[in-house]
C-alpha cells in the first residue's frame, strides 16, 4: 500500500491534551498560590514521585508537584526518532569523572512528567530477597533497613498498576507469576533464549516488562515499533506520566511544570517550610509547605540537599551523617554485540523482552561477591553506530561497512551489580547552571568486585551470543541506571534516611526515589522505586498529621492502602498466582 | 561531476571502482520516506524538516565550518553517493553548538562542548604539521586519514599541549559521534542499512527471523572494497575497549 486509504495519518486531538492515542487528560486550573501552606510539596514528578503525588492527593492531601521539565502532550511532544527525543533527557550542565566515568543524561536522566520512566526500556524484575541482605550474607556493602517481606506487596501491588507483562512461572529471587501475559519474541529475544537453551541457562521470555501485552483501559497494547527509550507514544509502555499522573490530578493534585527547585528552606525547630523554585521564566518562588519530598534521583537530589545547606547544616541539609551525596551506584551495563549470518532486524519488538537471572546470586566459585543478569537490548541505527565506534574502534568507511551489516546484529546486556563505595559521589561543582544553581559533580571509580564481577558477566554473555549462532562477537563497556547517594539506614551516623525515607535529621524532610537504595542488586531498579514510593505514601497516609507535628518518630510499618490504587487497577488481567 | 577513482568504492573481482550511487547499501529500492503517510504528523515534522530544511550555518564562521566540513567527509565518506544524496553533516552540529545543547554532562578532563570545537581545529592542525610539516586541509587525502588515524588510536603525535586540555579518544568520540548521529539519523542512511525507522501508529508486524515487513525489502548484498587510498576501513579489524559516548539508545 503506498498510502492510508484516507490519506496520511495525523495526531489526535489536536486541541486537547493527549496521554497516548486515547487517554486525554483535563489539566485543571487549580493552582495553590506559593502562599498557601500545602501539606506536601514533592520536588520531582518521575518514578518515585508520580506515585508519591497520585497516592497522597487520593488520600485527601493537598500535594503540589514541582516538576523542571514540561508536562508532555505525547502526541505532540514525543516522535518516532532517535536524534528528536532528546528533549526528554536531562542536559542540563554537569560534571563528570573518577577513574570510570559514568555517561549521564541519555544514559539514565529522565526530565519532564514521567522522569526516566519516560525513556526507560521497562525492564521490571524485583529485586532477590538476598539483596536486603548482602552485608550478612557476604559481608560486602550494606544491610538494608527493611527485608524482601516489606517490599514484596509493595511488588505485587505496582506489578497490577503498571502492569507488568511476563511469565505464569518466574523461578528466580522469590519465585512468582505475572498477572498479563507475556509478550511474542523478537529476534534479540530469540537469540538469547537460542543461546541460553544451547547452554542449559534457564531464560524468561516475553517479561517482565512494563508494557502492555494487551489492551488496558484507554490504553492500546503494544506494537512492536521499538522506540520505548524515546517514549511511548502508544502508550503501551507505563510511565507515571500515563499510569499515575492523571488519577493524581483527577484527586486534585497540582503539578507545576518548568519549576526547577533551587533550595529547601529550613525554618524555626529543625522542620522545614518549603521549597524555592525557579519558574519556566527565570522567576524565583517560594512554595509553603507542611512537609517536603525530594524525588529528584540519584544525581538531582543529593545536589538540591547540598545547595540547600544552611546554618546548622553547613555541609548540606540532612546531612549530619557525612553521607550526602556518597554511595553512588550505576549497574555494569556492558552491552555485547553479535552478527548473525541471518538478518535480526533488532529494531523490532520493545528492547525490553527477554532476560536471565541464573547468575544473580553469589556463587561461591567465583572471585567475587553478587552477579548479574543478562538481558535482550535492541540499539536504533544512532546508538548501534556508537556502540559500533566502541567495540570495534570503527570509523569512516570502517564505520559505513559495519553500519550496512545493522540488520545482522544482535545485541544483549548484562546487567551486573557495583557495590556502594564511598568515593563514588555527588559534590557540587564550582560550575553554574543557567539558573546560577552549582551544578552536579559525579564521581565513579570501579573497585575490584565490581572489575572481577564485570569481566566474568562479559565473558558469560559473549557465551550466550556465540551459543546463539554469532559469527562475531563484540563489546562495549557501558553503565545503566543510577541508584543511592542518599541511602536509607537504621543508623543515623552512615546514612541519609530511615527506612520510610524520612532524613534522620529533618521530621517533615522526606527523600523517595532510586537515591535511598542502600543497595542495587542486578535488576532495573523501576520497579522498586515505585514500590518504594508507594510503601512511604502508605507511611505518610497512615501518619496523618503527625508528619505536619513534632511528635516522636513512629517506626511500625504501615497497611498497604490497596484502594487508594488508580482505578483503572482492577478488574483487569487474569487472577493473582500465587 | 567528477569522481576520482582512489576515493571511490571498489568492485573486488575487478577492481573497478564502483560508481556514485543515489543509494549505496543492500536494500535497493527501499525508501523509508515513502512511507512517512503512516507516520503520524509530529514524527513527519521532525524527519521531513531533516530532510527539507537543514539549519543554516550560525555558529562556525566560515573557516572553521570548511575546516570541519572536511574532517566530517573522513569520518563518515560518502563519495560512494551522488552529489544531490549526501546526506549534510554539519549542519545538525551547527545548530547544536548555536544552542549550546549538549549530552547533558562534561568529562572532566574536556573542555565545553562549544570549546572542544575551536580547540580541536588547533589540535588537528598540530598533529598535523607535526607528522607532515602542514595544516590538514593542505595535505593529500591519505595523509589527512593518516593524521585522524592517530587521533582515533588515542596518541597523536604533535599538540601535546592542546591534548593536556582535552583528552584525544573522548574527544574522537565526541567529534565521530557528531558526524555519525548526523549520517544515521538521517532517512536515506536507513534506506542504506534497511531500518525500518517510524512506524507509530501502524506497528511492525513479523517480529521474527529477521523477516521485511510487506512494504520493507530483504537484503541484496554485493562485494566492495573500500577506496585505495581510505585507511578507516583497516579500524574495524581491531576490537576496542572505549567506553561509548552514549546517546538515546541501548540502554536497559
Amino acid at each position: 500500500m503506498k498510502a492510508p486509504l484516507f490519506g496520511s495519518f495525523t495526531g489526535q486531538g489536536r486541541d486537547k491534551h493527549m496521554l497516548g492515542p486515547l487517554q486525554q487528560i483535563h489539566i485543571p486550573a487549580r493552582r495553590f498560590k506559593d502562599e498557601d501552606e500545602v501539606d506536601y510539596v514533592i520536588v520531582g514528578v518521575g518514578s518515585a514521585g508520580g506515585v508519591l503525588v497520585q497516592r497522597l492527593a487520593r488520600a485527601g492531601f493537598n500535594v503540589v508537584g514541582l516538576e523542571a521539565g514540561p508536562f508532555w502532550d505525547t502526541e505532540k511532544d514525543w516522535v518516532s526518532d532517535e536524534t528528536g527525543s532528546h528533549q526528554l533527557y536531562w542536559t542540563d550542565p554537569r560534571v563528570t569523572g573518577g577513574k570510570d566515568p559514568l555517561a549521564l543524561g541519555a544514559n539514565n536522566c529522565g526530565r519532564g512528567v514521567g522522569g526516566g520512566s519516560v525513556h526507560w526500556a521497562a525492564f521490571t524484575p524485583r529485586l532477590h530477597p538476598s539483596d536486603f541482605e548482602v552485608y550478612t550474607r557476604d559481608g560486602v556493602a550494606v544491610d538494608w533497613p527493611i527485608d524482601y517481606s516489606i517490599l514484596k506487596p509493595y511488588y505485587e501491588q505496582l506489578e497490577l498498576e503498571m502492569p507488568v507483562a511476563g511469565p505464569a512461572y518466574y523461578p528466580w529471587g522469590h519465585p512468582h507469576g505475572y498477572a498479563y501475559g507475556p509478550h511474542p519474541m523478537g529476534g534479540v529475544g530469540n537469540a538469547l533464549i537460542k543461546g541460553c537453551t544451547a547452554l542449559g541457562i534457564p531464560v524468561s521470555i516475553g517479561g517482565p516488562v512494563a508494557i502492555l501485552s494487551g489492551s488496558h483501559g484507554d490504553r492500546p497494547h503494544c506494537i512492536y515499533r521499538g522506540f520505548c527509550i524515546q517514549g511511548c507514544k502508544v502508550g503501551a509502555k507505563a510511565s507515571t506520566l500515563i499510569t499515575h499522573v492523571p488519577d493524581a490530578l483527577r484527586s486534585g493534585a497540582e503539578i507545576r511544570e518548568h519549576s526547577m527547585a533551587a533550595r529547601v528552606e529550613l525554618g524555626p525547630h529543625r522542620r522545614v517550610t518549603g521549597v524555592h523554585y525557579f519558574d519556566r521564566d527565570g522567576r524565583m518562588h517560594f512554595q509553603r509547605a507542611k512537609a517536603v519530598i525530594v524525588s529528584g534521583y540519584a544525581i538531582e537530589t543529593p545536589r538540591l540537599l547540598l545547595n540547600s545547606a544552611c546554618p546548622g547544616f553547613e555541609g548540606g541539609l540532612a546531612n549530619s551523617s557525612g553521607t550526602l551525596g556518597q554511595y553512588l551506584m550505576a549497574q555494569a551495563g556492558n552491552v555485547v554485540l553479535g552478527r548473525f549470518d541471518d538478518p535480526v532486524r533488532m529494531y523490532k519488538a520493545p528492547p525490553a523482552h527477554a532476560l536471565t537471572e541464573q547468575f544473580y546470586e553469589t556463587d561461591p566459585k567465583n572471585d567475587f561477591a553478587r552477579g548479574f543478569a543478562i538481558q535482550t537490548v535492541g540499539p536504533l541505527p544512532v546508538a548501534f553506530a556508537k556502540q559500533m565506534m566502541a567495540a570495534k574502534k570503527a570509523w569512516g568507511w570502517g564505520l559505513r561497512r559495519e553500519m550496512m551489516d545493522y540488520n545482522h546484529w544482535a545485541s544483549f546486556g548484562l546487567l551486573g551489580e557495583i557495590l556502594p563505595w564511598v568515593d563514588n559521589a555527588v559534590t557540587l561543582a564550582e560550575e553554574k547552571d543557567q539558573f546560577g544553581l552549582p551544578v552536579a559533580h559525579v564521581t565513579f571509580n570501579l573497585h575490584e568486585n565490581d572489575k572481577r564481577l564485570i569481566e566474568a558477566a562479559k565473558n558469560k554473555t559473549m557465551e550466550v551470543m556465540q551459543a546463539a549462532g554469532a559469527t562475531e562477537a563484540v563489546q562495549e563497556p557501558r553503565y545503566a541506571h543510577l541508584v543511592g547517594a542518599c541511602r536509607m539506614g537504621s543508623d543515623p551516623r552512615s546514612s541519609v534516611v530511615d527506612k520510610f525515607g524520612r532524613t534522620h535529621d529533618i521530621e517533615n524532610l522526606f527523600v523517595c526515589d532510586g537515591s535511598i537504595l542502600p543497595t542495587q542488586g542486578s535488576a532495573n531498579p523501576g520497579l522498586t522505586i515505585q514500590a518504594l514510593a508507594a510503601r512511604t505514601a502508605d507511611y505518610l497516609i497512615s501518619q496523618g498529621d503527625r508528619v505536619f507535628q513534632t511528635v516522636p518518630r513512629d517506626m511500625a510499618e504501615p497497611p498497604l492502602h490497596r484502594e487508594l490504587a488508580p482505578p483503572e487497577t482492577w478488574g483487569k488481567g487474569v487472577p493473582r498466582l500465587k | 561531476m567528477s569522481v576520482d577513482p582512489a576515493l571511490q568504492p571498489e568492485d573486488p573481482a575487478t577492481g573497478e571502482p564502483l560508481r556514485p550511487t543515489r543509494q549505496p547499501g543492500y536494500y535497493p529500492g527501499f525508501s523509508t520516506l515513502s512511507q512517512s503517510p503512516f507516520w503520524e504528523d509530529a514524527t513527519r515534522d521532525v524527519v521531513e524538516t531533516r530532510v527539507e530544511n537543514p539549519p543554516q550555518r550560525r555558529f562556525f564562521t566560515e573557516v572553521e565550518w570548511n575546516f570541519w566540513h572536511l574532517v566530517f567527509a573522513h569520518l563518515i565518506p560518502q563519495t560512494d553517493r551522488t552529489e544531490d544524496r549526501q546526506v549534510p553533516l554539519l549542519p545538525p552540529l551547527d545548530e547544536r553548538l548555536y544552542q549550546n545543547k549538549t549530552a547533558g554532562y562534561r568529562y572532566e578532563d574536556m573542555p565545553a562542548d562549544r570549546e572542544v570545537y575551536r580547540l580541536g581545529i588547533e589540535a588537528i592542525d598540530a598533529v598535523a604539521q607535526k607528522q607532515f610539516s602542514g595544516n590538514f586541509d593542505t595535505l593529500p587525502y591519505r595523509n589527512r586519514e593518516l593524521v585522524l588515524e592517530s587521533i582515533a588510536q588515542g596518541k597523536p603525535e604533535g599538540g601535546e599541549d592542546i591534548w593536556k586540555r582535552m583528552s584525544p579518544s573522548r574527544f574522537w568520540q565526541m567529534i565521530l559521534g557528531d558526524a555519525s548521529e548526523a549520517y544515521y539519523s538521517h532517512p536515506w542512511a536507513w534506506d542504506e542499512i534497511g531500518f525500518g525507522g517510524p512506524a507509530y501508529p501502524r506497528a511492525y508486524t513479523r517480529l521474527e527471523r529477521g523477516e521485511p515487513e510487506p512494504w520493507e525489502k530483504e537484503e541484496r548484498r554485493y562485494a566492495w572494497e573500500a577506496p585505495r587510498l581510505a585507511v578507516s576501513s583497516r579500524q574495524a579489524q581491531t576490537k576496542g575497549d572505549n567506553q561509548s559516548h552514549h546517546g538515546s539508545g541501548g540502554t536497559h
